[in-house]
């Protein structure tokens, strides 16, 4: 018998047997190992690009300002530190040219903010699309670091301004392309967590509630309105804060733009273990769960 | 494309006697004891609590396991157009989603030649951004390349008929126009293995017969297409099989006529809140149903 008249069947027939090729066959929605799954996101590359780009321009139109917020946003930040810690507090005694100090931690820290946060939200925030089309799901983890990457290039191009802008104004040198090194090291630690935790998120969506406490520990504890200064002599904790990636960005970034420096070796070191551990580990673990995606939980 | 292969002329080696393995032609479709059993997390039905803390609510979520789909085998053919019957909830969205890769089954496995493409029109894409960067995103992300998706532009523009609307943002739609938009940038690929959703029946006259003329076309050129449906008389006018799905069991497996009179017959029964003598209707037909058993070589 075959399957195609199996109800015409006379009744008491056991079971019909079919013998099939398995060659040309494969597993529906199987997930292609890593390097074709890299392969395969290669070729996504106008969808990752095109996507980051649409969401730039559509994120801010429900607002009237628009996308200056991209810039209102750090500034009023950093006022409000620079009230609290530097004028109240007094936490920026000490440290030379705590303005462009504060403004560079500030603009620098919240890029990676945004970028973990909306990384995270890659799966849950995309289910319609998920669901609709089948595509390595990474790419939309990338397109939302991209995303982030574009729309917060006004906010570098402000820090760098108000870094030349405000006194003690610093001088431009050729330290200072080695920016772009320091943020593409900053964007791929931000891939890898956005990595990992998109897939924690996609399956426990309690994970945001301690993402959004996680951030806000880590801007306290990367030196954004104080100096590490104040840790020397604590072993453990100036340890702590020297294996600290984030204050790793920041005080390359400040060297090269504030200090006429390049970076600590050690911190360059430091940073690009951090990113690609992250980006091979959140890689890995994203990559696993692939099959999973398009369940709502 | 339409009529069913003969089954003589389809098995390579005839089978002598029942029991015996047959070897399919051209299979595109294999779906090999395939299950699906979700858990939910749920609170018990009744709170006869009235000043119970919020913590003891907590603990009393449990978990309840549904099973959706109990393990079924079906063998899909190269130019066969297979129907699915079943009333709400009998498990063929299930069915649906674990042939598409979307859902992975939780038994059993499913295999295809080529990825299998679903139409439904269950959401809209990205709301923020507007029509034409809709259309593109769907496009790339069904893996075209952007010179493919400027020549396929005029004729999605053409079959959804929102000319003139397309710079506007997808949230602006109202649900008949986004579902229109996501029709025709689903249905812009050739599909070799199509699955259509009921819901596409939505939406006014005009674009109902503009659909239907686009689903014509995809069948003549798909190799295997199924279609869910509530609607009898297009799954008998468009299916050369038809499948019957009850409470996540196989019921019937056959020729359009024979299992939409079996069902009509069954549904009409139940409307009678005769349900006695439906589920006693049901059962008989799945008692002759012969297990299809699948064997690799």
């Amino acid at each position: 018998m075959s399957v195609q008249d199996s109800d015409s069947a006379p009744a008491g027939t056991d079971s019909d047997v079919v013998l099939i090729d398995k060659r040309p066959f494969v597993r529906v929605g199987a997930r292609p190992n890593i390097f074709r799954y890299i392969g395969q996101m290669w070729s996504y590359r106008h969808f990752i690009l095109f996507d980051a780009r649409a969401r730039v321009a559509g994120s801010a139109a429900n607002d009237a300002l628009g996308r200056l917020w991209m810039l209102l946003n750090p500034i009023l930040n950093g006022a409000t530190y620079f009230l609290v810690f530097g004028v109240l507090l007094g936490t920026g005694r000490g440290i030379e040219n705590f303005l462009g100090y504060l403004i560079i931690g500030v603009f620098m820290f919240r890029y990676t903010t945004s970028s973990v946060t909306a990384g995270s939200k890659a799966i849950v925030g995309n289910r319609p699309v998920i669901r609709a089309f089948s595509f390595p799901r990474a790419t939309l983890a990338v397109a939302t670091n991209v995303r982030e990457l574009i729309s917060n290039i006004p906010t570098f191009l402000m820090m760098f301004v108000l870094v030349l802008a405000i006194p003690p104004s610093e001088p431009i040198t050729w330290a200072w392309l080695l920016f772009v090194p320091a943020l593409a090291l900053n964007f791929i630690m931000n891939l890898g967590l956005g990595l990992f935790l998109a897939r924690l998120v996609a399956r426990w969506n309690d994970v945001t509630h301690l993402i959004a406490f996680g951030t806000r520990a880590w801007l306290y504890l990367s030196c954004v309105f104080f100096s590490a200064d104040r840790f020397a002599g604590n072993e453990p904790l100036t340890a702590l804060m020297n294996a600290n990636p984030m204050f790793c960005v920041l005080d390359i970034v400040r060297d090269i733009l504030l200090y006429g420096g390049m970076g600590d070796p050690a911190r360059w070191l430091v940073l690009g273990a951090w990113a690609l551990g992250a980006l091979v580990i959140g890689g890995l673990v994203f990559w696993q769960a692939e099959e999973s995606y398009g369940r709502e939980q | 494309m339409s009529e069913t292969p003969d089954t003589t002329t389809a098995q390579e080696t005839a089978a002598t006697s029942a029991g015996a393995p047959v070897i399919l032609r051209d299979p595109l479709v294999v779906i090999d004891r395939a299950g699906l059993t979700y858990t939910v997390r749920t609170r018990p039905p009744s709170d006869e609590s009235t000043g119970m803390r919020w913590t003891g609510r907590v603990q009393r979520m449990r978990t309840t396991s549904v099973e959706a789909l109990k393990p079924l085998s079906l063998v899909v053919r190269q130019g066969e157009s297979v129907g699915i019957v079943g009333t709400n909830g009998s498990g063929k969205s299930s069915l649906m989603n674990l042939i598409t890769g979307r859902l992975r089954p939780t038994t059993g496995i499913i295999h295809a030649t080529s990825t299998p493409i679903m139409l439904g029109v269950n959401a809209a894409l990205v709301r923020t951004v507007s029509g034409d960067d809709n259309i593109t995103l769907g496009c790339l992300a069904m893996g075209m390349t952007p010179a493919q998706v400027e020549a396929k532009r005029p004729s999605i523009v053409e079959l959804c008929g929102l000319k003139g609307k397309l710079h506007l943002p997808l949230k602006s739609y109202s649900s008949g126009m986004a579902s229109r938009l996501q029709f025709a940038i689903a249905t812009s690929i050739d599909p070799e293995i199509l699955i259509i959703d009921e819901a596409l029946n939505t939406g006014d006259a005009q674009f109902r017969s503009r659909t239907q003329a686009r689903i014509d076309e995809l069948r003549q050129q798909a190799g295997c297409v199924f279609l869910v449906s509530h609607s009898l008389g297009t799954i008998k006018n468009m299916c050369t099989r038809v499948i019957w799905i009850e409470q996540g069991e196989l019921i019937m497996d056959g020729e359009p006529d024979t299992v939409t009179a079996h069902y009509r017959k069954y549904t009409k029964l139940k409307s009678e809140k005769n349900y006695k003598k439906a589920a006693a209707h049901r059962r008989s037909l799945q008692a002759s149903l012969a297990p299809l058993t699948i064997a690799w070589r």
